[in-house]
């Protein structure tokens, strides 16, 4: 079965190199039967890598030691879930896991676009192919996961025990799949810039992609930084790593791009501005690529580096200057269908939410690169760590949370002074009184004050669009509240799934304010000796150490500590932290000691308790007790998030405006729009 | 929940406090499997805790984790070189030195990329700055953009054709107007 994989993987490089080269030369040419071959292409191509991806899982679940991969990253004691999760958790088997996601996303978007877009459609499947073609010749030419050792080991090494973990099976799928269904927006607007259909009609058909990618990504960084509070031990969830901010910077430019995508659907605006969004996008998901796997910059969540890096390093600048290239070449053709007619109007707001977005992207980016940049100047190394990020990021975070609180209260065009004194009549009170009242309760953080009254802000902006929005249709159509807010919603989900990710936004920043207030404890404690911790709420938390437990599990030895909780003397319950030494079938250690934290959440704050280890092998433990306030709003707050996102792109309400498909209609693309 | 309570912040100082109670300890015993443990130095209680974390919260460890070093020290409990930088610092504030002078040493010792963010001087700034400067050239440019889009939209529409005033609307192409606009709204 692996050399069936293997076998497939220089069959689809093949297919692949002729899928790419026949849609190109079809499209130019006007060949359809050539566009066909390429469409075909694609899906054998797709058929190729889940043949060699089943290879790949069957060696994993068949403990085929003998291939490298295989024994590298799993043991025959190894949990069945993890032997899944060992196909993405290395080098070999992501890139294999990447190529087959983009070709399945590139299979998908041939059938859901088949007899629409035809003069863009070649080179769409040319693009994917290229970057399918690009993965799978990194795989052949340097890292096969088929790749053969020259005897068979009894047993394999093992998954690294930070990788043993829930949200690890689901969050570099998922950040994968944000990562690489970029690649078909990027795709429709090379086809869009090659053929010179440049009208709204592409951003139809990258409307739901856009969305998805947005919300996988979304979805992945969340699930990331739940990963990392609850498996890394560090306290936190954010700590600006590198890899963290290759998975932001696409993130932050395709949010930019949901918002200013909706002025060149609107008002015909904003053409080149879009393009490029769409381009940096596709340009950083293979930079996070490159960051990841370059080992450039060292990360802790790197878990997959080699020299491959530069191979993407080389494909980055080589895709990016044909993009930007043609960018150029079209760029006359991409003049503004309307000016702007006023300064205050939700034009302007949007762009300069793209503009903040952009530059703290920009922030992001330079304090990443600034290490190697000062280093290259100067010979001087520096590190750019959490201080840093924080002291720049936080004020262009406040402001871009401002924005999305003022942006849905101004009026398209134009507004004016009554228009406007309306609309911010009940958000500005509600910024005002929570500031006062935080002051007033002393709170000691400035930038805590600002995004709490701000957090204010942008609630009761949405709160009011849904209220008047609830109210008009009760008037116009006499409906009952329920009725009137679910058909409100239904058929408009676009703007108002909007909202919905906005608050989501809001609980998002509630709980990173939270962690202003966060607080370390360290402590040794005997058998029933104890420890207090004092919440910055005011109570005071006691630890006692119950008892210190040794036990086996499937691949690991246990060292557990129980300790028990009271507040204020009051006893809560108990909160388990462990060592766990992971072992192979054979009873040796595969990796050093890892950590399982005991958390105790409420919505208030968590209880974090790391057992840190022995005095001199008895029973006398080391504690680090992390108080960590408002960390639930970052988990519920994502999920909003991604709620408010899946509300947006729910097939029915909320499909293009009339205005934008008036826009696609001389090119014809009206007919072939139906949502 | 108590919101006012859970906005107030208290010193850093007031946060932990070992409870020194060992009525448990006579029955003090070996692990069964000392070796699967991770061995650690029993933690003193110190009246500057507080001054001791801030002032490892600026420094890196140097053992190329990435972390500060209080957090890798009480993190990651393999690493040998955060406990050693953590009894530096001990030592260091016990000679009598100030924060800032022990924040100096170790920058004298190993150089600026101990510290968890670049110094504010000579060409670090530019980490600090650039972000700002984008911010406020991009605001410029794009006011200044804007303006010009607004001027030649108003002179556009000064130089058209007057425009005849609207005959009177039906009440059916009111609401056809109203569903038209509600549609472009969204």
């Amino acid at each position: 079965m692996a050399d069936l994989g293997n076998i497939a993987l220089w069959i689809a490089l093949l297919i692949g190199v002729w899928g790419c080269a026949t849609a190109f030369v079809g499209g130019l040419k006007g060949r359809p039967d050539l566009a066909s071959s390429a469409e075909r292409a694609m899906y054998v191509v797709w058929g190729l890598l889940a043949v060699a991806s089943l290879g790949l899982v069957y060696a994993l679940l068949t403990h085929d030691f003998n291939i490298e991969y295989v024994a590298s990253y799993t043991s025959r004691n190894l949990p069945l879930w993890y032997t899944w999760s060992a196909f993405y958790a290395g080098q070999k088997g992501s890139l294999l896991f990447w190529a087959i996601v983009v070709a399945t996303f590139g299979a998908v978007a041939m059938l859901v676009n088949r007899g629409k877009y035809r003069e863009l459609m070649p080179y769409v499947s040319g693009t994917v192919l290229s970057v399918v073609t690009f993965f799978v010749a990194v795989m052949v030419f340097s890292e096969n996961p088929f790749e053969r050792l020259p005897f068979t080991p009894p047993d394999g090494n093992g998954l690294n025990p930070q990788l043993q973990n829930p949200g690890m099976t689901i969050h570099p799928p998922l950040l994968y799949l944000g990562y690489t269904s970029i690649t078909i927006p990027f795709a429709f607007a090379v086809a869009a810039l090659v053929s010179g259909k440049l009208d709204t009609g592409w951003l139809h058909a990258i409307r739901k992609w856009t969305i998805l990618s947005w919300l996988f990504l979304s979805a992945g960084i969340v699930l990331g930084m739940w990963w990392a509070y609850v498996e890394l031990g560090w306290g936190g969830y954010w700590a600006w790593d590198p890899v963290e901010n290759a998975s932001f910077l696409p993130w932050l430019t395709m949010t930019a791009f949901l918002h200013s995508v909706m002025i060149q659907e609107k008002r015909g605006m904003l053409k080149k501005w879009n393009l490029g969004l769409i381009i940096g996008s596709f340009l950083l998901s293979i930079f996070g690529t490159f960051i990841t796997r370059s080992g450039v910059i060292s990360s802790v969540h790197s878990f997959a580096q080699s020299s491959i890096g530069y191979f993407f390093l080389v494909y980055l600048i080589l895709s990016g200057f044909a993009a930007f290239a043609l960018l150029a070449l079209r760029w006359p053709q991409l003049e503004a269908e309307a000016k702007l007619e006023s300064m205050v109007s939700r034009e302007a707001a949007f762009l300069f939410n793209n503009l903040v977005l952009i530059v703290i992207a920009f922030s992001v980016l330079w304090g990443t690169l600034f290490p190697i940049l000062s280093e290259w100047l100067r010979g001087t190394k520096v590190t750019v760590g959490p201080p840093f990020f924080n002291q720049v990021n936080v004020p262009l975070g406040l402001l871009l949370l401002f924005l999305t609180g003022v942006g849905p209260l101004i009026a398209w065009r134009h507004a004016s002074t009554a228009n406007l004194r309306r609309q911010f009549q009940w958000p500005v009170t509600a910024l005002l009184v929570t500031m006062i009242a935080l002051v007033a309760l002393r709170m000691g953080d400035g930038w805590a004050i600002g995004t709490y009254a701000l957090s204010a802000f942008v609630v009761t902006t949405v709160t009011q669009e849904f209220w008047r929005g609830v109210g008009a249709r009760m008037r116009l159509h006499s409906e009952s509240v329920p009725l009137a807010f679910a058909r409100l919603v239904g058929r408009n989900r676009r703007r108002y799934g909007g909202y919905v990710v906005h608050i989501g936004i809001v609980m998002l920043f509630v709980g990173f304010a939270g962690m202003a207030f966060k607080s370390d404890t360290e402590a040794t404690l005997n058998p029933g000796q104890s420890v207090e911790a004092r919440s910055p709420y005011g109570h005071t938390y006691r630890l006692q150490l119950q008892s210190i437990s040794q036990f086996e599990r499937q691949n690991a030895f246990v060292t557990q500590a129980t300790l028990e909780v009271y507040k204020n003397d009051r006893y809560i319950g108990m909160l388990k932290s462990e060592k766990r030494q992971h072992r192979n079938s054979l009873n040796e250690n595969t990796f050093e000691p890892s950590t399982e934290v005991g958390i105790r959440s409420d919505i208030r704050e968590d209880l974090y308790v790391v057992y840190a280890g022995s005095v001199q092998g008895t029973e006398q433990s080391v504690f680090r007790i992390t108080i960590n306030p408002l960390v639930w709003w970052v988990w519920y707050g994502g999920m909003v998030l991604v709620l408010g996102g899946l509300i947006s792109m729910w097939p029915g309400g909320g499909g293009p405006t009339a205005a934008s498909r008036r826009r696609a209609e001389p090119a014809g693309y009206v007919a072939q729009v139906k949502e | 929940m108590n919101v006012a309570a859970a906005l107030l912040v208290l010193p850093a100082s007031l946060f932990g406090q070992t409870v020194q109670d060992p009525a448990r300890a006579d029955s003090l015993g070996r692990l069964y499997r000392p070796d699967v443990v991770q061995i650690r130095e029993a933690t003193p209680v110190r009246d500057d805790d507080a001054l001791i974390q801030a002032l490892e919260g600026k420094l890196r460890c140097t053992c190329g984790c990435n972390l500060d070093v209080f957090t890798c020290r009480t993190t990651d409990f393999t690493c040998a070189t955060s406990p050693a930088m953590h009894r530096l610092v001990l030592a260091r504030i016990d000679s009598g030195m100030t924060a800032e002078q022990v924040i100096t040493a170790f920058e004298a010792q190993y150089g600026q990329s101990v510290l968890m963010q670049p110094p504010k001087r000579g060409f670090n700034w530019a980490a600090y700055i650039m972000p700002f400067v984008g911010l406020g050239i991009g605001m410029g440019l794009l006011g200044l953009a804007m303006r010009k889009l607004v001027r030649t939209h108003r002179a556009e529409a000064a130089s058209a054709e007057p425009v005849a005033p609207p005959p009177s609307m039906s009440s059916e192409d009111r609401e056809k107007l109203k569903r038209e606009l509600e549609r472009f709204e969204a």
